[in-house]
C-alpha cells in the first residue's frame, strides 16, 4: 500500500509541479475499495483542502498590495519613455563633442608642427644670416685688424650646424654662398696664421698684453692645445731667463754673504716662487678662455722648463759644494773605519742643512701645483665619469712622482740620508769620547749631547718634509741609540761597581769625599781613564743615571716627534700611508726606551749584589756575636751601650750616603728598596741562628723597631711589609710562656695575618732557651 | 696587557732590483689584486695583513721597498728591524739574478744576524721567457743558506705559500728565542737583539 502511494506520487510529480493539485488522482480514488484506505485518503484530501484554503486566503490578502504596485508601475510607464528619449539625446551630444575635440586637437598639433618648423626656419634663416654676417664681418674685421672680432665671427661660424651650411649651399644663391664660404674658410686659415705670427712676434718682443691678447684668441679658433702650448713656451722662456739670471747671481755670491751657505736652496726657491706666481697670475685667463681642466696642460709644459732649470741648479750645487765628493768620502770613511782621512762630520753640517732646505722647498712647490691642478680637475670633472676622474688623478700623480724635479730630489735625499747617518754616528761617537761629568751633576755630558745630536738630525730630516727621509733617520737613530750608544753604557756598567770589603769601607768613603772635594775645586773630573776605585764607583753610578735619563729622553723624543709629525700632516704633507709609516718607526724607537729600562734594572741588581750585599752581610752577622740570652744586668748594660743596631744604622747611613748623592732619586729609591729586602732576608737568617732569653727577645724587639724606624725614614716604599716576618718573630720571642702564642694564633689572631708557618713558629719558639721543647711540641697550631 | 688583537707581530721587508714584482707580490697577498701597469715604488710602502696560523693571530707588517738605486739609503734603514727579508728577482731577467750577490752584501751589512732570508723567483707565468733555470736558482739559494720559492704574482702562484710559510718559520724562531731567553736571563748588557715583539712585551 505504501509502495503504491509513493509510486503514484512519483508519477504525479513527473507530470506537473503545481502544488494546488491533489496528490491523489480521481482514478486512483475510484479504484479504492478498502474502507480504511479510503478513510486514509479522505483524511489526506481533507488536509490538502485545508492547505489549499489557507494558501488561497494568503493570496487574497496579497491582492491589495499587488494592485498598489501595479498602479505605481502603470504610472511610471510614460516617465520611462521620457528617460529613453533623454538618454538617446545625451549619447548624441557626447559623440558630437568627442568629434569636435578630436578635430580641434589635430588642428593644434598641426599648429605646433607648423610653429616648430617656423622656428627652425627662423633659426636656419638666422644661421644663414649669421653666416653671411660672419662672412662680411670677418672681412671687415680682418681689414680693421680687429682680430678679436674676426675670431668671434670664426667662432660663430665654427659653432654653426654644418647642415645649415649645406642647406644654404643648396639654396638659389648657392653659388654665391659657396664662394662666400670659401672666403670664410680662407679667412679662418688666414686668421690662424696671423694669430700665430702675431703671437710669436709678441712673445719675441716680450709684449705681455699682446701675448695675452692672442692667447685669448686661440680657443675661439678651436686651437686650445696649440694656444696653451705656445703660451707655455712663452712662459717657459721667461722662467728660463729669470732662472739663468738667478743662477748667475747665486754663483757670484760672496762667501761672506748671510745666505751664502744656502744660496742654492735660495735659487731653487726663487725658481719655484716664480713658477707659482706665473700659475697664480695666468690661471684666471686659462680658466675663463679655455675652460676648467686645462691648467694641467699648462703646468705640464711649465714643469718641463722647471725640471730643466732645477737640473742646472742642482748640477751647480753638486759641483760647487762637492756633494758627490763628500758623499764618496763619507762612504769610504764608513767602510774603512780608520781614524785617518775620515771626513770631519762638522764639514757636512752646512751642506746637510742646505739639502734639507732644498727638499723642503721642492715639496712645498709640488704640493702647491698638486693643489692647484686637483681643484681645477675637480671643477672640470664635476660631470665626468669615475674613469675620467681616475685617469686625471693618475696623470697628476705621474707628473708629480716622476718629474725630473722629484727624481733629482730623491737622488739628492738618497745621498743626504747616508751623510746624515754618518754625521749622527760620528758626532755621537765624539760626544762619547769627550764625555765629562760636571760636579754635582748626576749624569755625564754625553747623554745630553747624544740626544741633542739625535734630535738635531731627526729635526733636520723633518724640516726637509720628506716622509721617507724622516722615517729613515728615525730608523737610523733607533739603531744608533739601541746598538751604539746602549753598547757604550753597557760596557761602562759591565766594568762593575768595585767590591769593597768592610775594612776598606771607611777609607773608601773618605776618599770618595776627597774626590768630590778635589773635583769641586777643578770644576769637573774625567771619567775616561778609570784609575782609582773611587772613580770607577762614580763612573758606575753616573752610568746608571745616564741609562735612566736615556730611557726617559727616548719617550720624550717620541712624543715630540709625534706632535711635529701631526703638524706636518695637518699641512697636507705625506701620502695616505705616511702616518702608518711614521707610527711604526716611532714605535720601534720607543721600544728602545724599554731596553734602557731593562739595562737599568740589571745595573741596579749588579750594584746591590756587588756593593751593598758584601758590606751589609758582615754588619748583620755581628748580631750573632751579641748574646741575646741575657739577664737583667746585661739588658740594662745594652740599654746604656747599644751592642749592635745603632752601629749598624750608622754604617748603613754612611753606605747609602754615597749612593744618595750619586744617584738620581728614582734610582736611589730603587736601590734602597733592594737593600731593605736584602736586610730583611739576612737578618732573618741570623735571628734563626741565635738563642734568646725573655729579655733577649725584648732586646731584639727594641733593635728591630729602631731598624724599621730608620729604614722608614730613608725610603718612600713601605717597608713594614718586608719586615712583617721579622716583627712576628720578635713577637714570638717576646712571649711570657709558650702557650701565650695561642692568644695570637688562629681564631685569636685578629687583624694580624701570620707570615710564619706553624713549623716556623715552633722553630722560633725553640730559640727561646727558657721554653721547654715538650711544651712547644704539645702546642696545637 | 696590550689591546692589540694579535699574538705575534713580524716585520717583513721585500728587496730586490727594480721591476721584479715586489709591489705586485705584496698587493697580491694583502689585497688579492694584480694591478697592471704598476708604477715604480717611491721610497717605501707599508701594508699590514693579519693571518691566522694554528689558531694564533699573526700580524704581518710588510714593507715594500723601491728597487731603484736612488732609494737605497732609505730602504737600508729598514733592514735592521726586519724579522724576515724577501729577496726577489725576476726569472725572466738574468740581470736581476746576477745582482743577488750585491743584495746579499747589503743584507750582511745592515740586517741583524738572526734575520730569515727567503729567495723568491717571481714571474713564473712568463715561462717561455725564462732566463734563470730553477736548478741554478736552487743551487744558489742553497749555497747562501736561503729558502727558495718560485712565484707568480699575476697567476697568484705560491704567493700565499710564500708568506704563510714565512710566518710559520718566524713563529717557531720566536718560540725558540723565548725559550732560550727564559732559560738563561741575559747578562747585563746582553739585551735581546732580536726585534720581535709579542703581545706580552709590546706596549
Amino acid at each position: 500500500m505504501e509502495a503504491t502511494v509513493s509510486s503514484c506520487k512519483v508519477v504525479e510529480g513527473g507530470g506537473g509541479s503545481s502544488r494546488s493539485r491533489s496528490q491523489f488522482s480521481m482514478q486512483f480514488i475510484s479504484n479504492l475499495t478498502d474502507l480504511q484506505e479510503l478513510e486514509e485518503v479522505y483524511g489526506r484530501l481533507c488536509a490538502e483542502q485545508n492547505d489549499a484554503e489557507s494558501q488561497l486566503e494568503m493570496l487574497v490578502n496579497q491582492q491589495s498590495s499587488i494592485e498598489n504596485k501595479m498602479t505605481v508601475l502603470q504610472r511610471m510607464g510614460p516617465n520611462l519613455q521620457l528617460i529613453e528619449g533623454d538618454a538617446e539625446q545625451l549619447s548624441g551630444m557626447i559623440s558630437f563633442t568627442c568629434n569636435l575635440a578630436e578635430n580641434v586637437s589635430s588642428k593644434v598639433r598641426q599648429l605646433d608642427l607648423a610653429k616648430n618648423r617656423l622656428y627652425q626656419a627662423i633659426q636656419r634663416a638666422d644661421d644663414i644670416l649669421d653666416l653671411k654676417f660672419c662672412m662680411d664681418g670677418v672681412q671687415t674685421a680682418l681689414k680693421n685688424e680687429d682680430y678679436e672680432q674676426a675670431a668671434a665671427h670664426i667662432h660663430r661660424y665654427l659653432s654653426l650646424d654644418k647642415s645649415v651650411i649645406e642647406l644654404s649651399r643648396q639654396g638659389k644663391e648657392g653659388s654665391i654662398i659657396d664662394a662666400n664660404l670659401n672666403l670664410l674658410q680662407d679667412a679662418e686659415q688666414r686668421l690662424k696664421v696671423i694669430v700665430a705670427e702675431k703671437f710669436s712676434v709678441a712673445t719675441k718682443e716680450g709684449d705681455l698684453p699682446q701675448v695675452e691678447r692672442f692667447f685669448k684668441i686661440f680657443p675661439l679658433l678651436g686651437l686650445h692645445e696649440e694656444g696653451l702650448s705656445k703660451f707655455s713656451e712663452y712662459l717657459c722662456q721667461q722662467v728660463a731667463n729669470k732662472a739663468e739670471e738667478n743662477l748667475l747671481l747665486a754663483l757670484g755670491t760672496d762667501l761672506s754673504d748671510r745666505r751664502a751657505a744656502v744660496i742654492f736652496a735660495d735659487t731653487l726657491t726663487l725658481l719655484f716662487e716664480g713658477i707659482a706666481r706665473i700659475v697664480e697670475t695666468h690661471q684666471p685667463i686659462v680658466e675663463t678662455f679655455y675652460g676648467p681642466g686645462r691648467l694641467f696642460t699648462l703646468i705640464q709644459h711649465l714643469q718641463v722648463e722647471c725640471d730643466r732649470q732645477v737640473d742646472k741648479v742642482v748640477d751647480k750645487f753638486i759641483q760647487q759644494r762637492g756633494y758627490h765628493r763628500k758623499f764618496q768620502q763619507v762612504q769610504n770613511s764608513m767602510m774603512r773605519m780608520s781614524a785617518t782621512d775620515k771626513i770631519e762630520p762638522r764639514e757636512l753640517d752646512p751642506i746637510l742643512a742646505e739639502v734639507a732646505l732644498m727638499n723642503a722647498r721642492s715639496e712645498l712647490y709640488l704640493r702647491f701645483i698638486k693643489r692647484r691642478i686637483s681643484s681645477d680637475f675637480e671643477v672640470g670633472d664635476s660631470m665626468a665619469s669615475e674613469e675620467v676622474r681616475q685617469e686625471h688623478q693618475k696623470s697628476l700623480d705621474n707628473l708629480l712622482n716622476h718629474c725630473l724635479l722629484s727624481r733629482t730630489m730623491q737622488e739628492v735625499i738618497g745621498y743626504y740620508i747616508t751623510m746624515e747617518e754618518y754625521f749622527m754616528r760620528e758626532t755621537v761617537n765624539k760626544a762619547v769620547t769627550m764625555d765629562t761629568c760636571e760636579k754635582g751633576q748626576l749624569t755625564s755630558s754625553m747623554v745630553d749631547d747624544v740626544f741633542y745630536i739625535v734630535k738635531k738630525c731627526i729635526g733636520r730630516a723633518l724640516s726637509g718634509s720628506s716622509i721617507d727621509c724622516l722615517c729613515a733617520m728615525i730608523n737610523h737613530s733607533t739603531t744608533v741609540l739601541e746598538s751604539d750608544f746602549r753598547e757604550v753604557l753597557c760596557n761602562k756598567l759591565r766594568m762593575g761597581f768595585p767590591a769593597t770589603t768592610f775594612q776598606d769601607f771607611q777609607r773608601g768613603v773618605t776618599s770618595a769625599v776627597n774626590i768630590m772635594h778635589s773635583s769641586l775645586q777643578q770644576g769637573k773630573f774625567d771619567t775616561k781613564g778609570i784609575e782609582s776605585m773611587d772613580e770607577a764607583k762614580l763612573s758606575f753610578l753616573v752610568s746608571l743615571n745616564n741609562v735612566e735619563v736615556c730611557s726617559e729622553n727616548i719617550m720624550t723624543l717620541k712624543k715630540t716627534l709625534e706632535n711635529d709629525c701631526t703638524k706636518l700632516f695637518s699641512q697636507g704633507f705625506g701620502g695616505e700611508q705616511a702616518h702608518a709609516k711614521i707610527d711604526s718607526c716611532l714605535t720601534d724607537l720607543a721600544s728602545v726606551s724599554n731596553k734602557f729600562r731593562d739595562l737599568l734594572q740589571e745595573g741596579l741588581g749588579e750594584l746591590n749584589t756587588t756593593a751593598v750585599k758584601p758590606q751589609v752581610k758582615p754588619w748583620i752577622n755581628i748580631f750573632l756575636s751579641v748574646s741575646h740570652n741575657i739577664e737583667e744586668e746585661e739588658f740594662n748594660d745594652y740599654e746604656a751601650n747599644d751592642p749592635w743596631v745603632q752601629q749598624f744604622i750608622i754604617n748603613l747611613e754612611q753606605l747609602m750616603a754615597e749612593f744618595k748623592t750619586g744617584l738620581s732619586p728614582v734610582i736611589y729609591d730603587n736601590l734602597t728598596s733592594l737593600m731593605t729586602s736584602l736586610i730583611a732576608i739576612e737578618l732573618e737568617k741570623v735571628v734563626l741562628k741565635s738563642t734568646f732569653s725573655r729579655l733577649g727577645g725584648l732586646q731584639f724587639d727594641k733593635e728591630l723597631r729602631s731598624l724599621v724606624a730608620y729604614l722608614t725614614t730613608v725610603t718612600t716604599w713601605t717597608i713594614r711589609d718586608k719586615f712583617a716576618r721579622l716583627s712576628q718573630m720578635a713577637t714570638i720571642l717576646n712571649l711570657e710562656r709558650v702557650t701565650e702564642i695561642l692568644d695570637y694564633w688562629g681564631p685569636n689572631s685578629g687583624p694580624l695575618t701570620w707570615r710564619l708557618t706553624p713549623a716556623e713558629v715552633r722553630q722560633v719558639l725553640a730559640l727561646r732557651m727558657d721554653f721547654r721543647s715538650e711544651d712547644i711540641k704539645r702546642l696545637r697550631l | 696587557m696590550s689591546m692589540e688583537d694579535y699574538d705575534f707581530l713580524f716585520k717583513i721587508v721585500l728587496i730586490g732590483n727594480a721591476g721584479v714584482g715586489k709591489t705586485c707580490l705584496v698587493r697580491r697577498f694583502t689585497q688579492g689584486l694584480f694591478p697592471p701597469g704598476q708604477g715604480a715604488t717611491i721610497g717605501v710602502d707599508f701594508m699590514i695583513k693579519t693571518v691566522e696560523i694554528k689558531g694564533e693571530k699573526v700580524k704581518l707588517q710588510i714593507w715594500d721597498t723601491a728597487g731603484q738605486e736612488r732609494f737605497r739609503s732609505i730602504t737600508q734603514s729598514y733592514y735592521r728591524s726586519a724579522n724576515a727579508l724577501i729577496l726577489t728577482y725576476d726569472i725572466s731577467c738574468e740581470e736581476s739574478f746576477r745582482c743577488l750577490p750585491e743584495w746579499l752584501r747589503e743584507i750582511e751589512q745592515y740586517a741583524n744576524s738572526k734575520v730569515i732570508t727567503v729567495l723568491v723567483g717571481n714571474k713564473i707565468d712568463l715561462a717561455e721567457k725564462r732566463e734563470v733555470s730553477q736548478q741554478r736558482a736552487e743551487e744558489f739559494a742553497e749555497t747562501q743558506n736561503m729558502y727558495y720559492l718560485e712565484t707568480s704574482a699575476k697567476e697568484s702562484d705560491n704567493v700565499e705559500k710564500l708568506f704563510l710559510d714565512l710566518a710559520r718559520r718566524l713563529i717557531s724562531e720566536a718560540r725558540q728565542n723565548t725559550l732560550a731567553n727564559s732559560a738563561a736571563s741575559p747578562l747585563p748588557g746582553e739585551g735581546k737583539s732580536i726585534g720581535y715583539l709579542n703581545c706580552c712585551n709590546f706596549n
